[in-house]
């Protein structure tokens, strides 16, 4: 392309960024990335857009650069398709994440893989890098997701970086060898009283995740439309948007706080013994969280060691709790 | 060929009977030792005296050794015999090629016409193996390996005085080692550059990857100057722009932000670069720039130009830990240097080690006096591996009168 052409879509984005000095930093990054997704995209991920200039009048219209891109680096060794409306993963819960996969590397082993449960699981992010980052065939991993897309997107995110699928809609359970760790991607609605039956779930599970929509209505209208517009409400709406019967029972004072699905999860974990003894409950919650989430966790269920992490940015990003023991954040992953 | 020296070695020792020939053998070897510069160099040549001084203690070593039991001593003298005897096998080589040319040196001379072509065929090829003795095998022998040998390399350019002509010239430059990596057969990308709207670029940072390229490109290290018209120059008038250049090695590590023998962890103070507001599902921007400090030696790494945090911060590692290296690196050369007052001339990054001369068309490196002409050739990559060979080889000597300084 001629360097005239490439200049006037890097002022184009520029202006469509910001004002700031950044702008034009942030402008020409973004476009080497889309001459990188055009011409040498991850395996088995190509963006859907079919030229450079195409690509720059969507970031234009705000449309997440991840969706343009159509993948997002994650982990270690990651690359996750990325499609609207799928939930883009977020760096704030690559760090937990990447954390919590160095505390869990010291338990697993293929003599005894972990059992790994993910709610909300979106793009598969969470499951898809503890079993990238555990070793051959010490994780036995499940994503559950309302969504259609993001279970099919999950599934298809498992094949792109050589994960086993194991079982889930019309897929045959993977061989049983020892040597890989697997994923089973899973369509059910979390909030569903009859969830644990129809998620077809076998507990205990050694470690439950999950990074469930916690953004409060009143806040949801005020987000950026780039995440407003283009992703899915469900992923990030914490407040049943109607008083639908199958809404967990929520205390008046967490009514309207993004607080919905933290109840449920406790609930899920006391009543229908869903964790594990000795397991892990990691939970990532929204700014301003973390205390009302650890009380959610410390009262709702039998775990009584609460800690919370924080993200690269200083806010208390991940609520990690066990029975007893330890779960402190580690100071490097 | 060792048959044929025996062969005449015979006609010579026939020969010394004759005393009269025997004086004649010596005046000619004198007068031959005089034609052949090097020969007459090599046969007292300082390193033909350590190799001697070397072998004379690997012998006495040997008659140390006690006749029973292995003492505790006598383990570090047999190890330190065993260390020695493949110099102790070239001295021996030497040797004999040196008995073999004095008597040679005596058939010079003969009245036979095929004795005589013989001999200076044989003399030819004896000095040849002396001299590769000398040259090769003796430095290869006391030459330690290098310690750096199998590590890849960073290359840092930096836009240094002459504004955007100095830019553009970080360009060239960044291409110019892209080309010579890639005929070295090395992987190179530049892992991160801040290109300026004027054109050029402010800084970059490259990463050659494969074997030899940290001792190959090391002394590309120090101020490079360009003289040229720069292309927005309208009178033609040539301008002098430099460029600073470091190369730091770089060593591949599993995880990278394991603790390791150069830095510790809790050393290190990981920022990220930007707030994000409220963060997580509230935002979708990707900003994942970070910053590493080593608060020890309070060098610091900025790295954005990847997609991922992660991403960022393992390519941050990757050059606080080339830096450190390159830190360590210098600090043994000059403790070295302190413990034997070595010759090893100042590896000052400040100082101005090459000039790319546009209108002469030509490349000078000042510390090696060396000058090419066809600078195009050079820019391309090509030109670039006989400077790259040559301080190679200043190396390679340095490092023997180093090792000859000793005592």
């Amino acid at each position: 392309m001629a360097a005239s052409a490439t200049s006037h879509l890097l002022k184009r984005l520029a202006r469509s960024l910001g004002r700031g000095t950044d702008a034009l930093e942030d402008a020409r990054r973004e476009l080497r990335w889309m001459k990188q997704a055009l011409h040498s995209p991850p395996k088995g991920i190509k963006p859907d857009a079919k030229s450079l200039e195409e690509m720059v009048e969507r970031r234009v219209r705000n449309e997440p650069i991840q969706y343009i891109l159509g993948s997002v680096p994650f982990g270690t060794r990651l690359e996750l398709a990325c499609r609207r409306p799928v939930l883009i993963p977020r760096p704030e819960t690559e760090d937990w994440a990447l954390k919590l996969a160095s505390v869990l590397r010291a338990q697993a082993s293929p003599a005894r893989p972990l059992r790994i449960l993910d709610l909300c699981t979106g793009t598969g992010c969470i499951p898809l890098l503890l079993c990238a980052e555990l070793p051959p065939g010490s994780v036995r991993a499940t994503g559950v997701d309302i969504s259609e897309a993001a279970v099919q997107l999950s599934a298809e995110n498992a094949r792109i970086n050589g994960i086993a699928v194991s079982g889930g809609p019309g897929l045959a359970p993977a061989k049983n060898d020892k040597q890989e760790n697997t994923f089973t991607p899973v369509l059910a609605d979390l909030m569903d009283p009859d969830f644990v039956n129809r998620a077809g779930l076998e507990p205990p599970y050694d470690v439950i995740t999950s990074n469930p929509p916690y953004i409060p209505l009143t806040e949801y209208e005020a987000l950026d439309s780039s995440v407003r517009d283009w992703e899915d409400p469900r992923a990030l709406l914490g407040d049943p948007v109607s008083s639908s019967p199958a809404a967990p029972s929520v205390p008046d004072a967490h009514l309207n706080k993004g607080l919905a699905f933290y109840h449920r999860i406790a609930a899920l974990v006391r009543g229908h013994g869903l964790l594990a003894p000795d397991g892990w409950l990691a939970l990532e919650v929204g700014d301003g969280q973390a205390e009302e989430v650890g009380e959610i966790v410390r009262r709702g269920t039998a775990l009584r060691a609460v800690a919370t992490w924080e993200d690269p940015y200083g806010k208390r990003r991940a609520v990690v709790a066990r029975r007893e023991g330890v779960c402190e954040e580690p100071s490097h992953y | 060929m060792f048959r044929s020296i025996s062969r005449l070695g015979f006609h010579a020792t026939r020969q010394i009977n004759f005393s009269r020939q025997l004086h004649i053998a010596r005046v000619l070897l004198a007068q031959a030792q005089r034609q052949a510069g090097s020969t007459s160099k090599a046969l007292d040549a300082p390193i033909v005296q350590y190799v001697k001084r070397k072998v004379e203690e690997r012998q006495k070593l040997q008659s140390e050794l006690s006749d029973e039991a292995l003492s505790d001593e006598d383990i570090q003298r047999v190890r330190k015999i065993r260390e020695l005897e493949p110099l102790q096998d070239a001295w021996t080589e030497w040797n004999r090629a040196k008995e073999s040319l004095e008597e040679t040196s005596a058939l010079l001379n003969d009245p036979d016409p095929t004795m005589r072509s013989m001999a200076e065929e044989e003399y030819a090829a004896l000095t040849e193996n002396m001299n590769q003795l000398v040259e090769n095998t003796f430095p290869s022998l006391l030459i330690p390996p290098s310690q750096t040998a199998h590590l890849s390399a960073i290359i840092e350019l930096r836009a240094g005085v002459g504004g955007s002509e100095s830019a553009l010239f970080v360009g060239d430059l960044v291409r110019m080692y892209t080309r010579a990596a890639q005929s070295m057969g090395w992987d190179v990308s530049v892992i991160s550059s801040n290109v300026l709207e004027s054109g050029g670029i402010k800084d970059a940072i490259m990463e050659v990857k494969g074997k030899g390229a940290y001792d190959a490109l090391r002394w590309e290290s120090g101020v490079h100057r360009v003289q040229r018209v720069p292309a927005t120059e309208a009178s033609g008038r040539v301008h002098t722009s430099t460029v600073g250049v470091m190369v730091l090695p770089l060593t591949e590590e599993a995880e990278s932000s394991a603790d390791d023998d150069l830095f510790k962890m809790s050393d290190v103070k990981l920022e990220v670069m930007r707030a994000r507001g409220a963060g997580g599902q509230h935002v979708n921007k990707t900003e994942s720039a970070v910053r590493l400090t080593h608060i020890p030696t309070g060098i610091t790494v900025s790295m954005q130009d990847e997609r991922s945090q992660h991403q960022n911060r393992r390519r941050a590692f990757q050059i606080l830990r080339a830096r450190l290296m390159d830190r360590k690196l210098s600090q043994e050369v000059l403790e070295r240097r302190d413990m034997r007052r070595s010759l090893v001339r100042s590896a000052d990054r400040s100082e101005k080690i090459r000039t790319y001369n546009y209108a002469q068309d030509r490349v000078t490196d000042h510390r090696i006096g060396l000058s090419v002409k066809n600078l195009n050739m050079v820019m391309d990559g090509d030109g670039l591996q006989d400077f790259m060979r040559a301080l190679q080889e200043r190396h390679q000597e340095e490092m023997l009168e180093e090792v000859l300084s000793e005592q």
